[in-house]
């Protein structure tokens, strides 16, 4: 139902041009955020510089309460809220914007397999991370999640989260993965994309798609990140070509 | 003295006076016996206060008169049946006083105290007296028999309640005398028409053997929807409370420690509701204070009712807010059993924090069937996209005139519980600008809201009360919600 209804919206709204007053809704950068959300939130954000699109990033402490779908981040655009990557990218689409527009079809499902692995592994890799390393939770992502509460509430709401972090990835079997395991499944994700890199500016040639928004987000993340163990960030930094990947949209997009 | 004996061996029942038979006999031996000095009673018959037979004494010109209420008596025995889980110092610090009593008439009457006051404290169900001579025979010697019946340790029941233009079904679970002092502990599920629902438990304790001192405590949770305004929200929280009366009238000491869940209710909800959505933990303290001296609380005649209360919200929490509010009520009988009624309520908060504004769960609202007549359920004041946003503060003014049915219908009986009124209401919501008072207070007044109307109330049990009424908004500003014609509304607050 809720589909239908952004559909719905998506398609009312492609009639009006892009709004100059979009803003992009977050959770504060530099205490707040925690690690998955801040890949999801730099994915939004590169999509909407690669399509030169106007927007600004607002901050807000109860940005994921204020989210239709409870996940953040979401843009504002006139009277629509629309959260996450994917129905993001739906909507831009709708307003003639879009980066896959000149690709092939075999092109365009080749980019949509990858961009389901990446949120498969890399995706759940991260909560993985954040949510059940004993020492990352409880020194990082636990304090960071419930920073802007008062006293009980901020370990009651972390608590909470956790409790949720688990029980999907139960659902999907990531909970029962030792820490070698899911840096195996890291490596294997890098490796594909690094060949299917190789030596090419963009995934796709010399324009960028919906892929390198989202690999920028999550691989600049875990690189930038400072947690202690850091696993994944040694696994990804073995491969350089995608290290030089993050380096090159980062100046190219997030100069100003 | 002995408690907790089930004893009844020694007491003679021919001659136990029941309180409810002493009561009718004492009125009969009123008009039968003349004064004589009080305390003649032959040695020979120490039978002879055969208060049950004093009909008969009618007949016989020779009996030996006596004054029943002068009668002296020396408490020797009381014997307490029937307890199983009250404790014994608490029944014995109500009964006590008994074995002062000088005379017959003090004794009953100690006796009926005790009893009232046991079955008020939440003792018993039903207290029994029995007052019988000392059956080893000394003089004026009397023993008293309390036969009481406790509670069941568990009860349970299902009834209905009635809010404002809501009905919801409540699940109770009950263990009234918990721990044998009064105590009471109740279990609570409720489950609305508007998609709320709710938990709750309390536990009341009377301080002092008195049933009007007590706390409480409870713990709950809430989900409501509040349509109007577009949010949901998610209460878990835990009140203590002390109430105690004054001369003047009852007071009510609350700290409430809760943590409120905030989300917009649909897609299409306004985003400066959207805004305010997230988690809060508010600490507060309130003080209400009461009095109501009027003889019906839905379809009054007569009397006051004045209720203020204070709230300071801030101690620990990240919701401060002072928060003053208080009604007034004047209900008068005029001729014709005709009813004036006179109402007034006002409210000013502030936030306490300048970096926030009171939050939309906090805030006040206004209109409604049963309020400001002639507006939609919280319909006057800011909104934004359909979405009442509330206020900072609000005053409101109504007047009544009631009267009976034409005709008078039912006369007596169920016509009594219908009335047709006339009224007018005044009010309006807004926020002081505490910089620049006398301006804001000059916008307060020329955005006044007014209407008036007639109709019929029903009161529904001294519980809610139900009203269908024509009504004519006279003012409506820019934004509100009116409802002129036929409104109908149910609830339990009005004015």
């Amino acid at each position: 139902m809720a589909l239908v209804v952004d559909a719905l919206q998506a398609t009312v709204g492609a009639s009006e041009p892009w709004p100059d007053d979009v803003l992009l809704y977050q959770q504060y950068k530099v205490e707040q955020i925690t690690l998955p959300d801040c890949a999801q939130c730099l994915a939004v954000e590169a999509f909407l510089r690669m399509c030169g699109l106007r927007f600004n990033v607002k901050c807000k402490t109860n940005a994921e309460e204020m989210s239709p779908s409870g996940k953040v981040p979401f843009i504002q655009a006139g009277q629509y809220l629309v959260s996450e990557f994917d129905p993001v990218v739906f909507f831009v689409g709708t307003k003639g914007f879009s980066l896959s527009r000149q690709m092939s079809d075999s092109e365009r499902s080749e980019m949509r397999a990858y961009m389901s692995m990446l949120e498969n592994i890399l995706g759940n890799a991260e909560l993985y991370m954040a949510w059940l390393n004993p020492e990352i939770a409880n020194e990082v992502t636990k304090p960071r999640y419930g920073c802007s509460y008062p006293w009980p509430l901020n370990w009651l709401l972390a608590w909470r989260k956790q409790r949720a972090v688990k029980a999907r990835l139960t659902a999907n079997d990531w909970a029962s993965k030792s820490v070698e395991e899911v840096s195996e499944e890291v490596h294997t994700c890098c490796l594909a994309l690094s060949e299917k890199l190789d030596k090419k500016k963009y995934f796709f040639g010399d324009n960028p798609t919906e892929l390198d928004a989202l690999v920028y987000g999550h691989l600049y993340t875990l690189l930038t990140t400072k947690l202690p163990g850091g696993p994944f960030t040694s696994v990804i930094r073995e491969f350089h070509n995608l290290g030089d990947f993050c380096k090159r949209v980062d100046s190219a997009y997030f100069s100003d | 003295m002995q408690t907790n004996q089930p004893c009844k061996t020694g007491l003679d029942f021919l001659f136990c006076i029941e309180i409810q038979q002493f009561i009718i006999t004492k009125l009969l031996s009123d008009q039968a016996v003349a004064a004589p000095p009080s305390g003649i009673i032959n040695d020979s018959q120490p039978t002879g206060i055969k208060t049950t037979s004093t009909p008969s004494a009618k007949k016989d010109d020779n009996v030996v008169k006596l004054d029943i209420d002068k009668l002296p008596v020396r408490v020797q025995r009381i014997v307490v049946d029937g307890l199983t889980r009250t404790k014994d110092d608490i029944v014995i610090k109500e009964i006590k006083p008994l074995l002062n009593a000088k005379t017959f008439d003090e004794l009953v009457h100690l006796s009926y105290n005790a009893k009232v006051k046991m079955e008020r404290l939440g003792l018993f169900k039903n207290v029994v007296i029995a007052i019988d001579v000392s059956k080893d025979n000394k003089e004026y010697g009397y023993e008293v028999l309390f036969e009481v019946q406790e509670f069941r340790r568990v009860d349970g029941g299902i009834h209905t309640s009635i809010s404002n233009n809501d009905g919801s079904l409540d699940f109770q679970l009950k263990m009234p005398n918990i721990l044998g002092r009064g105590e009471r502990f109740s279990l609570d599920y409720t489950v609305g028409t508007k998609r709320t629902h709710g938990y709750s438990a309390y536990f009341k304790k009377p301080l002092n053997n008195n049933p009007d001192i007590f706390l409480g405590s409870t713990a709950y949770q809430f989900h409501g929807e509040y349509p109007w305004s577009g949010y949901k929200q998610t209460d878990r929280g835990v009140a203590f409370d002390l109430t105690f009366p004054t001369i003047l009238g009852s007071h009510n000491i609350q700290w409430e420690g809760v943590w409120r869940d905030l989300r917009a209710l649909a897609r299409d909800t306004s985003f400066s509701v959207r805004e305010q959505a997230g988690h809060s933990l508010k600490s507060s303290l309130k003080h209400t204070f009461t009095i109501d001296t009027r003889d019906d609380p839905i379809l009054p005649t007569v009397g006051v009712l004045w209720r203020t209360s204070q709230e300071y919200a801030g101690l620990g929490g990240n919701v401060e807010f002072a928060k003053q509010d208080g009604m007034f009520q004047w209900n008068t009988s005029l001729p014709l059993d005709a009813i004036f009624q006179m109402s007034l309520a006002g409210g000013l908060m502030r936030t306490l924090d300048p970096n926030t504004s009171v939050s939309i769960s906090d805030r006040f609202f206004l209109g409604g069937p049963l309020t400001l007549r002639g507006f939609n359920l919280k319909g006057c004041g800011p909104h934004s996209y359909d979405n009442a946003l509330g206020g900072e503060s609000y005053w409101l003014a109504a007047a009544h005139l009631y009267s009976p049915l034409p005709f008078r219908p039912g006369k007596g009986r169920f016509g009594e519980l219908f009335k047709t009124h006339l009224f007018l209401n005044a009010g309006n919501l807004g926020n002081l600008d505490f910089n620049n008072l006398s301006t804001s207070f000059q916008d307060f007044a020329a955005s006044l809201r007014w209407s008036f109307g007639c109709g019929v109330v029903l009161c529904m049990g001294r519980i809610a009360r139900l009203e269908l009424n024509y009504v004519v908004p006279m003012r409506v500003q820019k934004g509100d919600k009116a409802n002129p014609g036929l409104q109908f509304g149910i609830g339990i607050q009005f004015l």
